[in-house]
């Protein structure tokens, strides 16, 4: 153990807290909470909006969770040192960085990057999980036309659920495992700027799962993952786990981002200009900086539909003077910038991969740049192409459209380096290489049917019905996810010191990608059918569609099963990987496996680009 | 990538950790930044839209018509926050020119003027003559004020640890934390004076 240990025979305080202790002081403080506003907060007056005192203690009780864990979990221990003047010593923070403490540091409030990437590795796997299962359950019920097993409230609170559950799920799925795991060694730094705050980062999102399971419980998210006011504030109670779902989530967001930045800008190697960072880091850095301004939009979409909930406050209550449009152009300010979010890492990870793959340098660096710069330019402008139909401002529908469609331009230059990059390239065909075929197909439905969308005619058909669905499907799981999966198996060796089984991979790969194909194309035939989204029960007229979505979903499932087996039988007893299995360029491959703690014992300087790979015959 | 390495002891020099908390801290105003103008959104929206002509609600027979604060008490605030301002970069003066004493008087002003701004905060949130409920007028006062007095709250923690830091001296060799600090202050500051900024046109 540690020196915490031998200076005093008993243990100290940062030594006790971890994972339960984090539970068991915030559900004692949920639960006194609960108990004290049940005694004390008066009744409502009559003039008093619905609710308003179940949502208090809801929402206090939710808030005492909150606090109570990230106390119990060591979050305040920093700032609480600080304010005494006491910082953190060496040894102890050594500690924190989780020196040898073995397995026990992924249930503490370790700083070590490689802990916090890992981390979020399984934590991205579990929500992957819950969200597919809820999946499963909706395209059960879908299978057949006339309604299903499932009741249409608790349906309601699944797509809702599965809704933003996936949605965190892709957010975090390339930025938190590899932009925590792999960018820091990627660009030759020893630890993230800030460790505490990158634990932090990670805690949150455990903090926040609660409130969303919680709400379960007490009448689910029948909203749809957009929540739309003032729909939400007459929704039952399990609104409020949303609530502080999102709020909780938004701040891990904007920490992770504040510190990626930092990180990214200031602890590059010696020698490694922007011209010679590797493309993955732009699209890191891209995906967090645009998250750190559009989140703030979103917790107080929340903030404030928790105010109306709680306090009766009128901010989407017409009655009282709000507006119902205030939260969609709050809720989308932040939700397209969002998209962009979720693709442009996984995109990014991609083109990393695409040099190793065929052995030729990234085609165009410069472009995938500025590709990458004209997507988060243009993502803040376009948020209104979602609201075309709600009556909101409609002159600006055409600007809106032209926004939108300008977008494809800077997304059609990635298509560009990937496709020149592969262009008479020597491929090595790998579960990577098949994906960014799988990516380059994806995406193009995925992008394609985004343009009939952001058109303002096709859309008021189009708008509301599975077509949307099944674009967004598209563009998050066929070319996000598809990138993460990659990724995933691109970065495994390092980060497990295992190889992943090929053979499985290839299958999952191959199941999966015909799975969804075959399931979301289903889908385009019934939006254009007319079938709305969000729909307990359908006409027999959809039947057929949806009988093949389903199928397809199941072929999803199995191999996304299959894709898990690999991942934990290779993790356990998996093949030794060499320390750079691939011949790659980049610097988390000159680094030992395991990877030591503190990285490189002396840092590198960097006298060329990551892509040095020659030109290809 | 061709590399070559160097020696690097693992101490990092003052200068280089301070600049990139700075950069850290700024990033994360920028969030903060984004939700106080999307607050300052909010309010103008839903002044400029008056549903139901509902942003000052009419008197009826249950309830006196909602008639606009003065923004007054806001600038007060906003006053008190601008003198605590004043008062750290007094100290942060002194830490430069490594004079503690000046420091020390500097951040204990600081910590008093962000209590007082607190508690005068506190006043006017609960002093407001109406409710929650009495339209969206009131909503966005309360969203406005509320939001200052958490900038407060943090503020009043930031400047007790910063002077109490100073206290023990601390700073004697390194100024960064107290140049951090001083960033805090004056996007708090700003942030008070967009909210009575705000409230001035009700």
């Amino acid at each position: 153990m540690t020196t915490l240990l031998n200076k005093t025979n008993k243990k100290a305080l940062i030594e006790r807290l971890n994972i339960f202790t984090a539970f068991a002081l915030g559900a004692l403080a949920a639960i006194v909470v609960w108990r004290l506003s049940l005694a004390f907060l008066p009744a409502d007056s009559e003039s008093a909006p619905l609710f308003t005192r179940e949502d208090k203690i809801t929402l206090l009780s939710m808030i005492a969770w909150f606090v109570g864990f990230m106390t119990g979990i060591g979050a305040l221990i920093g700032p609480f040192r600080w304010v005494q003047g006491k910082d953190l010593t060496h040894e102890e923070n050594m500690f924190y960085a989780g020196k040898d403490l073995g397995v026990k540091r992924y249930f503490r409030y370790t700083t070590d990057h490689k802990v916090v990437g890992i981390q979020y590795l399984v934590i991205t796997m579990v929500i992957f999980g819950i969200g597919g299962i809820l999946a499963m359950l909706i395209r059960t019920n879908l299978g057949t036309p006339g309604g299903g097993w499932i009741h249409p409230q608790a349906y309601n609170s699944i797509v809702g659920t599965h809704g933003i559950i996936m949605i965190v799920g892709t957010i975090i799925m390339v930025t938190g495992p590899f932009g925590n795991y792999i960018m820091p060694i990627m660009i030759g730094a020893r630890d993230m700027a800030f460790p505490r705050l990158n634990a932090l980062s990670f805690w949150l999102i455990v903090a926040a799962a609660i409130p969303l399971i919680w709400a379960q419980f007490i009448g689910g998210i029948s909203t749809g993952w957009s929540a739309y006011n003032p729909l939400a504030s007459q929704a039952p109670l399990g609104m409020n786990g949303y609530i502080m779902f999102i709020c909780i989530f938004a701040i891990s967001t904007m920490v992770a981002g504040a510190n990626i930045t930092t990180t990214v800008v200031r602890m590059r190697a010696r020698g490694m200009t922007w011209n010679r960072t590797p493309i993955f880091i732009y699209g890191v850095v891209a995906s967090v900086a645009l998250a750190l301004p559009a989140f703030p939009v979103f917790f107080l979409s929340q903030v404030m539909s928790g105010m109306d909930r709680a306090l009766g406050t009128s901010f989407y209550n017409t009655a009282l003077g709000g507006s119902g449009w205030l939260y969609e152009n709050l809720f989308w300010i932040m939700g397209h910038p969002e998209v962009y979010v979720i693709l442009i890492p996984a995109v990014a990870a991609l083109m990393e991969m695409a040099p190793v793959f065929t052995r030729r340098p990234l085609f165009s660096f410069n472009v995938a740049v500025m590709g990458i710069a004209g997507i988060c330019g243009l993502s803040v402008l376009v948020w209104a192409h979602h609201m075309y139909i709600s009556g909101w401002a409609p002159l600006l529908n055409a600007p809106f459209m032209l926004t939108t469609e300008l977008i494809s331009v800077p997304t059609g230059m990635l298509f560009l380096v990937l496709v020149g990059t592969l262009w008479r390239g020597r491929l090595w065909m790998t579960v990577p290489t098949l994906s960014i075929f799988a990516l380059l197909w994806n995406f193009m439905i995925g992008g394609i049917t985004g343009i009939y969308l952001s058109d303002v005619p096709a859309d008021a058909f189009l708008h509301g019905s599975m077509f949307v669905t099944a674009h967004f499907h598209y563009t998050l799981m066929g070319a996000g996810l598809t990138g993460a999966i990659a990724a995933l198996i691109y970065w495994f060796p390092k980060m497990t010191g295992k190889m992943l089984n090929k053979r499985l991979s290839w299958i999952a790969f191959w199941l999966t990608q015909i799975g969804f194909n075959v399931a979301f194309i289903g889908m385009f035939f019934v939006g254009l059918q007319g079938q709305p989204r969000r729909v307990e029960a359908y006409a027999d007229i959809f039947s057929k569609g949806n009988l093949i979505t389903t199928i397809g979903a199941f072929t999803i499932m199995v191999g996304m099963l299959i894709l898990l087996h690999a991942v934990i039988s290779s993790w356990r007893s998996g093949v030794k990987a060499p320390m750079n299995p691939w011949h790659a360029k980049t610097l988390e491959w000159t680094v030992a496996n395991p990877v030591p703690l503190e990285n490189f014992e002396v840092l590198p300087t960097v006298t060329s680009d990551a892509y040095g790979y020659g030109r290809s015959k | 990538m061709s590399l070559d390495t160097h020696a690097n002891p693992h101490h990092e020099h003052p200068d280089v950790v301070g600049s990139r908390n700075r950069l850290g801290v700024i990033l994360i105003l920028v969030a903060d930044i984004a939700f106080a103008l999307s607050i300052l959104f909010v309010y103008f929206y839903l002044k400029g839209q008056n549903v139901n002509d509902m942003w000052l609600p009419k008197a009826t027979e249950d309830t006196p018509a909602i008639t606009p604060l003065s923004s007054l008490s806001s600038w007060y605030v906003t006053a008190i926050a601008a003198f605590g301002l004043l008062a750290h970069q007094f100290g942060l003066r002194g830490v430069r020119a490594a004079n503690q004493t000046q420091l020390k008087l500097g951040g204990l002003v600081a910590l008093v003027a962000a209590l007082v701004a607190t508690v005068y905060q506190n006043m006017q949130i609960a002093n407001a003559p109406f409710t929650f409920y009495s339209g969206a007028y009131a909503s966005c006062y309360y969203l406005i004020t509320i939001l200052n007095m958490v900038h407060l709250i943090l503020t009043v923690f930031i400047a007790f640890g910063n002077w109490n830091r100073s206290r023990l001296g601390i700073y004697a060799h390194d100024h960064w934390h107290v140049d951090i600090v001083n960033i805090w202050w004056i996007w708090m500051t700003v942030s008070s004076l967009l909210g009575a900024f705000a409230l001035s046109f009700a």
